[in-house]
């Protein structure tokens, strides 16, 4: 995901409240509406997104780094990705495999513009493009089927 | 809370009015206000307005670029004189009648055009949307395709706003990247490898344009008007710019605006769509620059993303297509991944 957890929480809220509950005649349903907001603001004080999620992205550049090890030995590569304290809770998860994301995009930067024997070069490559791909289908594994069309028109 | 000047309609309602009386010398009544629920950008309203001693009310639509918008800091100016530009062409378009820059207007930048008449076929349908009649979609499609490759072709030198970028067709391509990764790193909340990989491939492939040419930007489904199955308006020229003409073709037949038809924009196959194309533009598709413009426009895609992201978590808005744009990020940079196959990056 890519919003914080709070902020996803706080604009679900605020658009129930501005945008849905004015617009709802049935007093009924508009209690309804205003439980939801409630419940939403109940959860979002003791919740966050799931450390296993995160913790998946960072176990996946650990195993980057590892794998590129040997084959950055000798260059002058960046540096690579780092692993997290276990002990972290999600918020500085996150920060870390931000960081490692970043040493990513610097190793990439690198690798295009590094002077390298063609087989290292197309070794390293292989291994970022595995672990990006290993990155994108695990957020796609974990992601809702899209409701594009139920949100341009207003109907299921 | 304080309303910002951008949505607080009465405050817009009187500075337009004094406003109109400013450049026609005239008193204006104007009606009841409409904030139309498009786009992410730029806010929309439709009013009607009656001219001092004119019998008859016109609808207007005015257009402001609040501070806080995806693509802010905006300028009128390009959207004006690509609509000036292409009055009296085979470009459907609403004429525009006055703009400013001058935010102590209206509280942004701002344009007032006319307001036509006709719906707005969109990309995400479901269910029994999902065709089009057949004779419609081929009327719609091929009306869509001459539009494009009338703005492609239109004769933009020498008038007024467009005629100001040093583009040419050695350095089309490579401005346009430059933008977007400017756009990305001005945006992204946390760093995106694989967008990094498609910006290096991009830098690495740039195209040579055929022509500059007046380019949309956001040439697609959604983006116009219908009525009777004639277009009556190509809209939303936001991103408008000089450029390489594959660009709109890129970004038109992008997977996300086929709704699932497997059709450019749910009306033309690719084959229709590229040979109607160069029929009426007079010049080659090239398959090695829609391949690139392919790759440009899922990187510009992703950064779209990127940017909703933002203005979602900064609070500027709590619209939820915000979020939900967001969670598109990671397919669009997966079909970015299998554009670009292992190995061949520079």
């Amino acid at each position: 995901m890519n919003n914080s957890f709070q902020r996803m929480f706080e604009g679900m809220a605020a658009t129930l409240r501005n945008e849905v509950i004015p617009q709802v005649s049935d007093e009924f349903a508009r209690g309804q509406a205003f439980g939801v907001i409630y419940m939403l603001n109940s959860v979002a004080l003791r919740s966050n997104w799931s450390p296993e999620f995160v913790g998946e992205q960072i176990a996946a550049q650990v195993a980057l780094s590892e794998s590129l090890g040997p084959l950055l030995a000798n260059t002058d590569a960046p540096d690579s990705p780092q692993a997290a304290a276990v002990v972290l809770g999600t918020q500085a998860l996150e920060a870390v495999r931000d960081a490692n994301e970043a040493r990513i995009c610097a190793l990439i930067d690198w690798h295009g513009k590094a002077k390298l024997d063609a087989a290292l070069s197309v070794a390293i490559e292989r291994h970022l493009r595995a672990y990006m791909d290993r990155q994108l289908k695990w957020e796609l594994k974990t992601s809702a089927k899209p409701m594009f069309a139920e949100m341009s028109d207003g109907s299921e | 809370m304080a309303v910002d000047p951008p949505s607080n309609v009465s405050h817009i309602r009187e500075r337009l009015c004094d406003y109109l009386q400013s450049q026609t010398q005239r008193r204006w009544s104007l009606g009841k206000f409409t904030r139309y629920a498009v786009g992410f950008s730029w806010i929309t309203y439709g009013f009607s307005a009656r001219e001092e001693g004119e019998q008859r009310e016109r609808g207007l639509i005015l257009r402001i670029g609040p501070p806080y918008g995806l693509f802010a800091p905006y300028s009128a100016l390009p959207q004006h004189s690509a609509l000036k530009a292409l009055e009296g062409t085979s470009v459907p378009v609403p004429r525009s009648y006055w703009w400013s820059d001058d935010s102590s207007i209206l509280g942004a930048p701002f344009f007032v055009s006319e307001r036509v008449e006709g719906a707005a076929p969109v990309p995400w349908v479901n269910g029994t949307g999902l065709k089009f009649e057949e004779t419609y979609r081929q009327g719609l499609g091929r009306q869509f395709v001459s539009a494009l490759a009338g703005l492609h072709t239109c004769d933009w030198q020498g008038k007024p706003g467009l005629d100001i970028d040093d583009v040419t067709v050695e350095n089309a391509a490579l401005r346009q990247v430059e933008a977007w990764e400017a756009n990305a790193k001005r945006w992204a909340l946390k760093p995106y490898p694989m967008l990094a990989w498609g910006l290096r491939w991009l830098r690495c492939n740039l195209p040579t344009a055929p022509r500059v040419s007046v380019v949309h930007g956001d040439y697609r489904i959604g983006n116009f008007l219908e009525r009777d199955g004639q277009i009556t308006a190509i809209l939303d020229w936001e991103l408008v710019h000089l450029g390489d003409p594959h660009e709109d073709l890129g970004w038109a037949f992008l997977p996300q605006y086929m709704g699932g038809s497997g059709l450019v924009c749910r009306l033309l196959t690719k084959e229709e769509f590229v040979s109607q194309y160069e029929r009426d533009a007079g010049f080659r598709v090239d398959p090695v620059s829609m391949r690139f413009y392919t790759v440009f426009s899922l990187v510009k895609l992703a950064t779209t993303h990127i940017a909703a992201v933002r203005c979602f978590e900064d609070g500027r808005f709590n619209d939820m297509r915000m979020p939900a744009m967001g969670t598109q990020i990671a397919p669009v940079l997966r079909q970015i991944s299998k554009m670009l196959p292992m190995e061949e990056a520079a």
